[in-house]
């Protein structure tokens, strides 16, 4: 038992070991690679869209509103038609008295039927016992008063439940009045530029604004200091990162900043080299103006690792 | 002698250098907070061109100074251009011309011509008849001086003082050692063809100050510098077996090397300059022996029954690479430089001969045959990477330059000529060839004389 377990764990934990070893390979250097930006919003258009993101986490509120109106849009649909034909149905009933008694009742019956079919089967039971006793019209009258107060009391009673949230906005979401609504808040029009934003501006937020610069524009700075770089043949395996600024004529606002430190003749000497590859290759004309808040200041990485094989 | 002190840059004193290292330290501090650039741009691909270097003509004291210091800036001139890596500019495009080498340059003049770098410089006869240089290197660009340098040596040493100069701009901008205050021992080869007579022979680096170490008489082969510059170890077919010996080319001095029964070739020194391995011949084979130079003690590193030879000891002498048929091909073989388990490392079709071990310790350069053609390559020292720089009729016996960048190495045509020296850059781009006086085979690079 003993040598059983003893030999179970070494060989368990010699495999664990090896797992640890060799699953924990250390993660490929892979490039920072740029978004592909395409060139369909004119910059104009951009920069306002971009502008507004900074407000756009705290217009999350408009979306419950968004929400709202799709509801509304079904209730109000259902509970108009039946209250139109009710008020035209009563008014009916009241004013055509001598017309048979049956045909009159009837047709106010099967009307409100399909909606409740319950609560009518209620109701029938009551109108028409009434209607055989001709004589008393008033009674009917009365009656009839009641049975639209009934239907109306029923109606509201039983369907309320379901329905009381909807009549009680009914009045207050008459579809003018939503349209009014809406238009109120269009107004501002950052709540609906805003929820768009929100899409954009988390896609664009971490992948960096190189995306505001057109890839052709990128890429011809890119040729431009490629084709000046003559670097250094010292194969060492240097990164010098540097900070430039620009004038909005595409020069220099200063020198570059470099921000890697180091000493040694090798990296000097490639410090120099990326240093002069800016110089050179200055104005940068390839830039455009209206993107100048962009590409006021630019970082560059010279790399050169993987330029030489050996 | 040559003495050596720096050159400040112009307008600073001590003061101001303190002052301005302070405020630049205080930006880099101050200034890295607020870095918030928009655009990131990695540059991982430059261009291969030469960079443009203006040289102006040196300036000198009196009319001889003049011509010196003339000849001084071609000397520095040439180098870099032969270099593969600078462009010198054409003096005719000059818009300005230099006040002296203590006045700033306009580097608005030097801008307009395209030159990234400027050197200014000039020389002098002092009234003790020694000769004063000093140079100035400036990035036109950057607008300051990135070098400064002041000589005092004596008068003949005044191509030594350009080669100094050469290796100092050289090392500046390109961040590597340079490899102009060297030179080259290599078989002159003189004569028709069948009665060819072979002289060991010294040169610069650049061709100039040939002199011949031998008469002629003795057939010799592959000369080796000591890491002293001073001995040169070859093979020579003296009276009886041919043996290695050791020469001083100061006092031309010659010893042979050992007392070996048979046929010793190949040699070459270690890296302290202590020790000198060799092939030993012993019936159809050849084993590879070391010999200590003090106590001449001699040791067996292999014992084979293969012909093992071509050793070329690492920079830092733990191992030595060497060439080999022990597999039935030659190959190149590593082991440690005390003996022991060779590793073969190279594989690929052919045969491959002469290894060198670049003085960077990184790379093996050889010889490589096949297909009826002889290149020359390099390959890291575990054998992978191998890439060839030149190939041909016939081309071999790379050697290393000091920094290790660039290869010289032999190359023959075919026909009735003979072979010359080439030099190659390890990248393959840069390929000269180095004027000798007549044919020349067998070339060694010396280290750095200074």
């Amino acid at each position: 038992m003993r040598t059983g377990l003893a030999i179970s764990s070494v060989v368990h934990a010699t495999a664990l070991l090896w797992a640890l070893l060799t699953f924990t390979t250390s993660p490929l250097e892979s490039m920072p690679s740029d978004s592909l930006p395409v060139d369909i919003i004119s910059p104009t258009e951009f920069s306002q869209l971009t502008a507004g993101s900074k407000t756009a986490k705290a217009q999350e509120a408009p979306k419950p509103l968004v929400e709202k109106q799709g509801e509304k849009k079904l209730v109000e649909d259902h509970t108009a038609k039946v209250t139109e034909k009710k008020e035209i149905n009563a008014t009916k009933n009241e004013q055509t008295p001598p017309k048979p008694v049956e045909k009159t009742e009837a047709k106010p019956e099967p009307k409100p039927e399909p909606p409740k079919p319950a609560e009518k089967a209620e109701a029938k039971p009551e109108p028409k016992p009434e209607p055989k006793t001709d004589p008393i019209a008033e009674a009917l009258k009365k009656d009839d008063a009641k049975k639209k107060e009934e239907p109306k009391q029923a109606q509201k009673a039983v369907p309320t439940p379901p329905k009381k949230p909807a009549p009680k906005k009914q009045p207050e979401f008459n579809p003018q009045r939503i349209a009014a609504l809406l238009d109120k808040r269009d107004p501002t029009r950052q709540a609906a530029t805003g929820d768009t934003i929100n899409r954009t501006a988390s896609l664009g937020v971490p992948s960096g604004s190189a995306a505001t610069l057109s890839q052709n524009e990128l890429d011809a700075l890119r040729a431009r200091l490629r084709q000046n770089w003559s670097v250094p043949p010292a194969a060492e395996k240097i990164v010098i990162r540097m900070v430039i600024r620009l004038n909005p004529d595409g020069r220099l606002a200063g020198p570059p900043q470099v921000l890697t430190r180091g000493s040694g003749a090798a990296f000097e000497a490639f410090r120099d080299s990326a240093v002069r590859a800016v110089m050179v290759s200055q104005p940068f004309n390839m830039l455009r103006r209206e993107t100048y808040d962009v590409w006021r200041e630019i970082d560059i990485d010279f790399d050169e690792r993987t330029m030489f094989g050996l | 002698m040559i003495e050596k002190k720096p050159l400040p840059p112009l307008g600073i004193t001590r003061r101001h250098a303190l002052a301005l290292g302070a405020g630049a330290l205080g930006a880099a501090t101050l200034g890295v907070p607020d870095l918030r650039a928009q655009v990131r741009l990695q540059i991982t691909e430059g261009n291969f061109q030469p960079m443009p270097i203006a040289i102006p003509d040196f300036f000198g004291g009196s009319a001889s100074d003049a011509e010196t210091a003339r000849n001084v800036s071609a000397i520095i001139t040439n180098n870099l251009r032969r270099s593969g890596l600078f462009a010198p500019i054409d003096p005719a495009a000059f818009i300005e011309r230099l006040k002296g080498v203590d006045v700033p340059p306009n580097y608005a003049d030097w801008r307009a011509i395209k030159a990234q770098a400027l050197v200014a410089g000039q020389v002098v006869r002092q009234g003790d008849g020694r000769l004063h240089a000093r140079f100035r290197l400036y990035d036109v660009f950057g607008g300051v001086q990135q070098a400064g340098q002041q000589y005092t040596t004596t008068p003949e040493n005044w191509r030594r003082i350009a080669h100094i100069i050469s290796d100092a701009i050289y090392k500046r901008l390109t961040g590597d050692e340079g490899y102009f205050d060297t030179r080259i021992v290599f078989v002159d080869e003189s004569g028709p063809k069948d009665r060819r007579v072979k002289r060991l022979a010294l040169m610069d680096q650049d061709g100039a100050n040939v002199r011949y170490l031998t008469r002629g008489e003795d057939l010799v082969l592959t000369p080796r510098f000591s890491p002293s510059t001073q001995e040169i170890t070859y093979m020579s077919f003296g009276q009886g077996d041919p043996r290695v010996y050791l020469l001083n080319i100061d006092t031309n001095q010659r010893e042979i090397v050992g007392n070996f029964p048979g046929m010793t070739f190949s040699p070459r020194f270690s890296p302290d300059g202590q020790r000198v391995i060799m092939s030993l011949q012993q019936g159809s084979n050849s084993n590879l022996f070391v010999m200590d130079l003090r106590s001449r003690a001699t040791t067996r590193l292999t014992q084979s029954p293969a012909i093992d030879t071509a050793p070329s000891y690492s920079p830092d002498g733990s191992q030595i690479c060497f060439e080999s048929d022990r597999g039935g091909s030659q190959q190149i073989y590593v082991m440690p430089s005390t003996g022991g388990q060779a590793q073969r490392i190279s594989f690929g079709e052919g045969s491959y001969s002469t290894p060198v071990w670049s003085p960077r310790g990184d790379t093996i350069a050889f010889t490589k045959q096949g297909g009826g053609r002889f290149a020359i390559g390099i390959m890291r020292t575990d054998g992978s990477g191998e890439r060839i720089l030149t190939e041909g009729f016939h081309n071999e016996g790379p050697t290393f330059a000091p920094n290790g960048r660039v290869i010289m190495f032999f190359r023959e045509g075919g026909g009735q000529g003979g072979p010359s020296l080439y030099s190659v850059d390890i990248t393959g781009r840069n390929e000269q060839r180095i004027p000798t006086p007549s044919f020349a085979s067998d070339p060694a690079w010396s280290p750095l004389l200074s």
